[in-house]
């Protein structure tokens, strides 16, 4: 194909572009995949029965802050790193701070209560079952993100796999929360955080083959 | 003379509000300009040359969303360009020679080096127009002395003369500011 023929296809069909386009197709994305996730929540694993009392209490919403914060720097992250001219995603870096938050207050409780506890803390009810759940219920999302790189343009393919797999473990872990009934901070910190680990290495496992363009 | 910075970034910001007219303008612009980029940082083929071209263009088309109005368009541009040549190597799987494989792949500096474009831009126009387009020619869009020759419709000894006198007084030009 003659190039000059090309460029008359091309200008032949220019939408206009809204502002903010990219923050829309990244959140066109998140958003039926989370919605899969949720339904997922709803019907397959059943909202937690003490979810309204649990909602007044403390820990639902440490547990939220922790997810969702994650979630946000992730997402942020991932914004940046779909632009071909990104620089160094500090938004990463910002995340460092809830876990070292989660695990302050991890410290806290454990030494608030006598140590022959702590391996039931630990274990909750749900360990062998959470990390797990966390990494499934990420996966909807982590492929409505790969609809949104389908017109988007990251050059550190890794980093950007890395940071998608993340943004969709956080969310998928946030809308976890609203089954999970473990309440033990120390539980939250490895189980939660191993699920978000692990869809982050699943995506930069993937990033340099799905998101390529 | 190729457009610049201004001129591109303009085009670029009317084509994302939807006028094709621009958008198409700035696509042709943009043609000698990507042609020049990879013509300077591969041996390849001419054919394969133009097929990097019209992806990169593609590319151009259907990604601009990812462009951030409040940066300079040059850079996003060049990120562009220099992603689909490490993909066509990656493609190949083979060696090939690339001139300057450092600064391809410095990815920090690249902001400095679409500036140091810029300043470029700047100097040239401070010297004759003649030298200007010699050394354009010969030097940024890397046609061989013959080639720029029939390009400016100049002899190949008017070309070298031109080169070398534009050399010497852009040198002169940066010495000056320094002082």
């Amino acid at each position: 194909m003659k190039t000059e023929d090309l460029i008359s296809a091309l200008a032949a069909d220019v939408p206009p572009v809204p502002r903010h386009g990219l923050l829309r197709r990244l959140i066109a994305g998140l958003l039926p995949g989370g919605l899969v996730t949720l339904v997922l929540v709803g019907l397959g694993l059943g909202f937690r029965a003490d979810l309204w009392p649990a909602m007044h209490g403390g820990m639902f919403w440490v547990k939220w802050l922790y997810t969702g914060s994650l979630a946000l720097c992730a997402t942020l992250a991932t914004l940046r790193l779909a632009r071909p001219d990104a620089g160094v995603a500090g938004w990463l870096w910002l995340a460092c701070l809830p876990v070292l938050g989660l695990v302050v207050i991890s410290v806290q409780e454990l030494a608030s209560v006598p140590s022959s506890q702590w391996l039931a803390m630990w274990l909750g009810m749900s360990w062998k079952v959470c990390s797990t759940n966390v990494f499934l219920l990420s996966l909807p999302i982590f492929g409505g993100l790969l609809w949104s790189f389908r017109r988007l343009a990251p050059t550190r393919l890794r980093l950007a796999g890395a940071t998608a797999g993340l943004t969709a473990g956080a969310w998928g872990a946030t809308l976890y929360c609203l089954h999970c009934p473990e309440s033990a901070a120390i539980f939250v910190l490895t189980w939660y955080t191993l699920g978000m680990a692990a869809a982050a290495a699943g995506g930069a496992l993937l990033g340099p083959r799905l998101l390529r363009w | 003379m190729q457009p610049g910075e201004e001129a591109l970034k303009q085009w670029m910001v009317m084509g994302l509000a939807g006028d094709s007219a621009a958008h198409g303008q700035l696509l042709r612009a943009l043609v000698p300009i990507l042609r020049g980029f990879y013509r300077r940082r591969m041996s390849a083929q001419e054919d394969e040359i133009e097929d990097l071209l019209q992806e990169t263009l593609i590319a151009v088309h259907t990604r601009r969303a990812t462009y951030d109005v409040a940066r300079p368009f040059t850079s996003w541009l060049f990120a562009v360009a220099r992603y689909k040549m490490i993909d066509h190597f990656r493609q190949g799987g083979r060696t090939c020679t690339i001139e300057g494989l450092e600064d391809i792949l410095a990815v920090e500096g690249f902001a400095e080096a679409s500036d140091a474009v810029a300043d470029v831009e700047r100097l040239l126009e401070t010297i004759p127009k003649k030298q200007a387009a010699a050394i354009r020619a010969t030097r940024i869009d890397g046609l061989s002395t013959a080639e720029a020759a029939t390009k400016l419709d100049l002899g190949e000894s008017d070309i070298k003369v031109s080169v070398h006198r534009g050399l010497k007084a852009l040198a002169q030009r940066v010495k000056d500011s320094l002082l």
